[in-house]
């Protein structure tokens, strides 16, 4: 048996296999499925979450690496079903089209305000650049980032 | 009715509906449903490009833990073939042992994890015969379809008038293969409940899954339901009902669980579709004083064995400039490639790129300003029927981009401008996209609440057909948007085409017009059956609505609410149903207009070391009527993009020897990153089009097109190289 904390959560997992990565585990296994794969070869960033307030890529974390450690996916990034000031940015933004990478990029930007790295618009593109977005939301996305950088983050 | 009499043209900016949805996960994709019961598919793909499949050996992966099934075409149930009409389905898969292209099926696992799933497809052995494959694009043994769409044109004397002309450009130009690559993993999940067939699946078509479905497995088309709420991109991926779809659900019919197939992403390389790559020709002549006299345009593309692709490229000629000779040549070649497919803005993409780059160069070689000689040959009419534009903004998209970019301050001797160590080059392309509708059906509906549910079995892409639908509804209905709900994604709903073509928004906004139209009339027959209703006696063209209410026009106090009426009838709800069917355009008397656009673009290159970048876009659109200023401008934004992509990065590599591609990674297959894209600056000019209803054009796909040229017209005029060739990679640039 495996516990995996996430969004402050404990789950008892049963990890049959080793092979599980965590983000099989958080959309099969614990039915979190707002946490999205785009290549499960660690290329594209849809699977970011935060681990221990870092973040990290599921796809390329075993899901037997992560006892003990403190795991927020999209699910967990609002308080009391109030988005996230990320989140909202990103509405009014309007920094996706289909979605699918969004996840991941809000993981990313939330985490990228923690590293202290949203100081200018070419160092947000610079450290978000590992997270694709096919749809070509990247200018909106660096709106909403420097948006919330600018008014002093939120909370992480 | 008389709401749309003066519409907006530039809609307000609202947030998407879905939003929230999308950015708390909560917004569910094909592969986020799942059922307690479910299998999990695994696919095996050839890794030869031709031959056929000589052995088999399936016991290990049969006696894997968990494995349930494994089908190959010697056991595989035989299908039907699907519809052959536009967009092709491709041939049942698994029929025999044939092998036409590298990464074709020849094995699908079912196991009941995915885990073991693909662990057991890995220990399937397939010996090959193998062929010599078809892989060249120039290979004189392949054949040849000429115009296979009868989109071939030709009027005037061409080769007479290039003879007599003052100037002649003559050049050749390739265009690489691209990769569709939607970041949403193309994903099935399909249950059998007798012959019913339920199906979950990544598609921008649900109304041809379904047929396809019935069609190949011989079931009632009734009994198919395809559901698509979200799905994660597609870029014209998902018009095709690809092999993966239907061993999906024959692995569900075989094994009698429900199944789920999740594509992996170098799968998505080969089993999806692809921009096929192009070479092409073009001759183009001119009087000295910059008046087109000829366009001789021809363009190959390549199609797969037994394939079938719409990809006009040379057509693009035929509707761009006003020129008295013109002749317009597409042909395919058949190779042993997977197969190809639309991919955003297919044909569109890689002949304006010929065409906008020769007008450069033809301005360059009579030193007249490529925005000016542009306008010397305006079209005021469509070049080929002479029908006037149902609306052509063009001349609007070259001014105002001219100005917001600031082209005057362009200085025109190639090399001449500078910043720092950087070269600097402007350039610039203009678009006249072409005209694409299909059928479309909506039903609406009106509720005792005061709210209204209006639906198509359509699909958002990403482009925002759920939130513009709301907002359109709730104009034509006289509602607050929060009262309306759009749905779709649902075969159960009124049929609607693809989402495919920049056709979409045309097709089901002038369906729910009608169908909106319809139910404020069943309002008015409901209320006429009251002799004192202050509606009685109104005909459609009497009333307005507003505030949920339908009233006479100017006279806001005479009208009954929706409530009320549905009240005083006794009657829970209204419903109606409308459709729309384009006109011909000798109906129409007109020449039904796509988009139009201007591109303005400002690169930089390093001379010592070949690095080129972006550093300003601006782009002028002529989109007819804008329903949503904010998401309108995400899809030019988005399409400026990928526009990049096909210009800088994207190129799909194959191993001549052996078919396979080689970078089916989103690692090694380079996409824009962040880090490429500068911002932007997007207009929208023009009025309401002249062809529908609601008057708007599609604007899913003209912000790709023209990047190409703009960015290879601004790389010569900031280093003097003509680059005739995308992607302009770096060794392109330093030669
Ligand atoms: S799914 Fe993990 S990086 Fe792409
Ligand atoms: S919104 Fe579609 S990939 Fe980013």
């Amino acid at each position: 048996m495996t516990t995996l904390t996430v969004n402050g959560v404990d789950h008892r997992l049963d990890l049959d296999d080793a092979r599980v990565t965590l983000l099989d585990a958080l959309r099969d296994r614990l039915g979190l499925t707002g946490t999205k794969k785009g290549c499960d070869q660690g290329a594209c960033g849809a699977c970011t979450v935060m681990a221990d307030g870092k973040r990290i890529l599921s796809c390329l974390t075993l899901a037997a690496q992560c006892e003990g450690r403190e795991i927020i996916t999209i699910e967990g990034l609002g308080v009391d079903g109030v988005l996230h000031p990320m989140q909202e940015a990103f509405v009014r933004h309007d920094a996706f089209q289909c979605g699918y990478c969004t996840s991941g990029q809000i993981m990313s930007a939330v985490c990228l305000l923690a590293e202290g790295r949203a100081g200018s618009d070419a160092d947000i593109r610079e450290f978000m650049s590992g997270n694709l977005c096919r749809c070509g939301a990247y200018p909106n996305i660096v709106a909403a980032i420097r948006e919330v950088a600018g008014a002093g983050g939120g909370h992480a | 009715m008389t709401i749309l009499e003066r519409p907006r043209h530039v809609g307000p900016g609202v947030d998407r509906v879905d939003g929230p949805q999308k950015v708390t996960g909560a917004a569910r994709y094909p592969n986020d449903f799942s059922h307690p019961d479910m299998a999990h598919a695994a696919l095996v793909r050839a890794t030869i490009a031709a031959g056929r499949v000589a052995r088999l050996d399936t016991g290990a992966a049969e006696s894997a833990p968990g494995v349930l099934a494994v089908l190959t075409h010697l056991n595989a149930p035989r299908l039907a073939t699907g519809p052959s009409a536009l967009l092709a389905t491709p041939p049942p898969p698994l029929r025999d042992d044939r092998i036409l292209y590298y990464g074709q099926y020849v094995a699908v696992v079912v196991a009941d994890t995915p885990e073991r799933a693909s662990a057991a497809a890995r220990r399937i052995e397939v010996g090959y015969e193998p062929a010599e494959p078809l892989l060249d694009i120039h290979d004189p043994r392949a054949e040849r379809l000429p115009d296979p769409w009868g989109s071939d044109a030709s009027w005037g004397d061409t080769r007479a008038a290039l003879d007599d002309a003052h100037v002649v450009i003559e050049a050749s130009y390739t265009t690489a293969e691209n990769t569709n690559n939607p970041l949403g993993l193309f994903s099935t999940l399909a249950e059998w409940d007798g012959d019913t067939l339920t199906v979950h699946d990544s598609t921008q078509w649900p109304t041809r899954v379904r047929a396809t479905l019935a069609q190949m497995f011989g079931v009632p088309e009734a009994g198919v339901r395809v559901l698509v709420l979200y799905v994660g991109g597609g870029f014209g991926a998902g018009l095709r009902v690809w092999p993966h779809v239907i061993l999906t659900a024959m692995a569900a019919r075989q094994t009698g669980r429900p199944v789920k197939l999740v594509m992996t992403r170098p799968e998505m390389f080969t089993g999806i579709g692809h921009r096929p790559a192009t070479v092409q020709h073009i001759r183009i002549g001119a009087t000295r004083d910059g008046r087109l006299t000829a366009i001789e345009h021809e363009s190959r593309s390549t199609v797969a064995i037994e394939g079938d692709n719409i990809e006009p490229c040379a057509t693009v000629s035929t509707a761009a400039y006003a020129c008295p000779n013109v002749t317009a040549h597409d042909e395919q070649v058949r190779l042993n490639i997977p197969w190809t497919n639309s991919m955003r803005a297919p044909g569109e993409a890689q002949g304006n790129f010929v065409l906008e780059s020769a007008i450069d160069e033809l301005s360059h070689a009579l030193g007249i300003d490529p925005l000016e000689l542009r306008l010397r040959n305006y079209a005021e009419v469509h070049p080929r029927s002479g029908l006037p534009w149902s609306s052509k903004a063009l001349r609007e998209c070259y001014e105002v981009g001219a100005e917001r970019f600031g082209w005057s301050r362009r200085v025109p001797e190639p090399g001449s401008m500078r910043e720092g160590d950087w070269l600097v080059g402007y350039g610039m392309a203009g678009i006249s996209y072409f005209w694409y509708q299909a059928p479309c059906q909506a039903r609406a509906t009106v509720r005792g609440d005061g709210t209204a549910y209006v639906r198509s079995a359509v699909t958002d892409i990403g482009t925002g057909t759920y939130t513009i639908m709301t907002q359109l509804a709730a104009e034509l209905l006289g509602l607050e948007q929060d009262r309306v709900t759009f749905g779709l994604g649902d075969t159960s709903m009124p049929p609607g085409p693809q989402a495919g073509g920049s056709g979409l928004t045309a097709a089901l906004g002038s369906a729910v017009h009608a169908a909106c139209r319809n139910l404020v009339r069943a309002f008015l027959d409901a209320a006429a059956a009251d002799p004192a209703s202050p509606l009685a006696g109104c005909d459609l063209d009497d009333v307005a609505v507003t505030g949920g209410r339908v009233h006479r026009v100017g006279e806001p106090e005479r009208g009954e609410s929706y409530a009320g009426i549905l009240a005083m009838r006794g009657l829970d709800e209204l419903s109606a149903d409308g459709d729309s069917t384009p006109r011909t355009p000798q109906e129409a008397g007109m020449a039904p207009a796509g988009p139009f656009g201007a591109r303005f673009v400002e690169v930089r290159v390093d001379p010592e070391l070949g690095r080129l970048s972006v550093a300003r876009v601006v782009s002028a659109i002529d989109g007819g009527r804008i329903l949503n200023e904010k998401l309108a401008r995400s899809q030019i934004i988005g399409g400026t993009v990928g526009g990049i992509g096909m210009a800088m990065f994207e190129d799909t590599v194959s191993d001549p020897g052996t078919g396979r591609i080689a970078n089916a990674t989103l690692g090694d297959y380079l996409v824009p990153v962040n880090a490429d894209i500068p911002d932007m600056d997007v207009s929208f000019v023009g009025g309401p089009d002249a062809f529908n209803p609601i008057g708007v054009k599609g604007v899913g796909e003209i912000g790709l097109v023209g990047m190409a040229a703009a960015i290879a017209n601004a790389v010569f005029h900031a280093t003097g190289k003509r680059i005739r060739s995308v992607p302009i990679t770096i060794d392109r640039l330093l030669l």
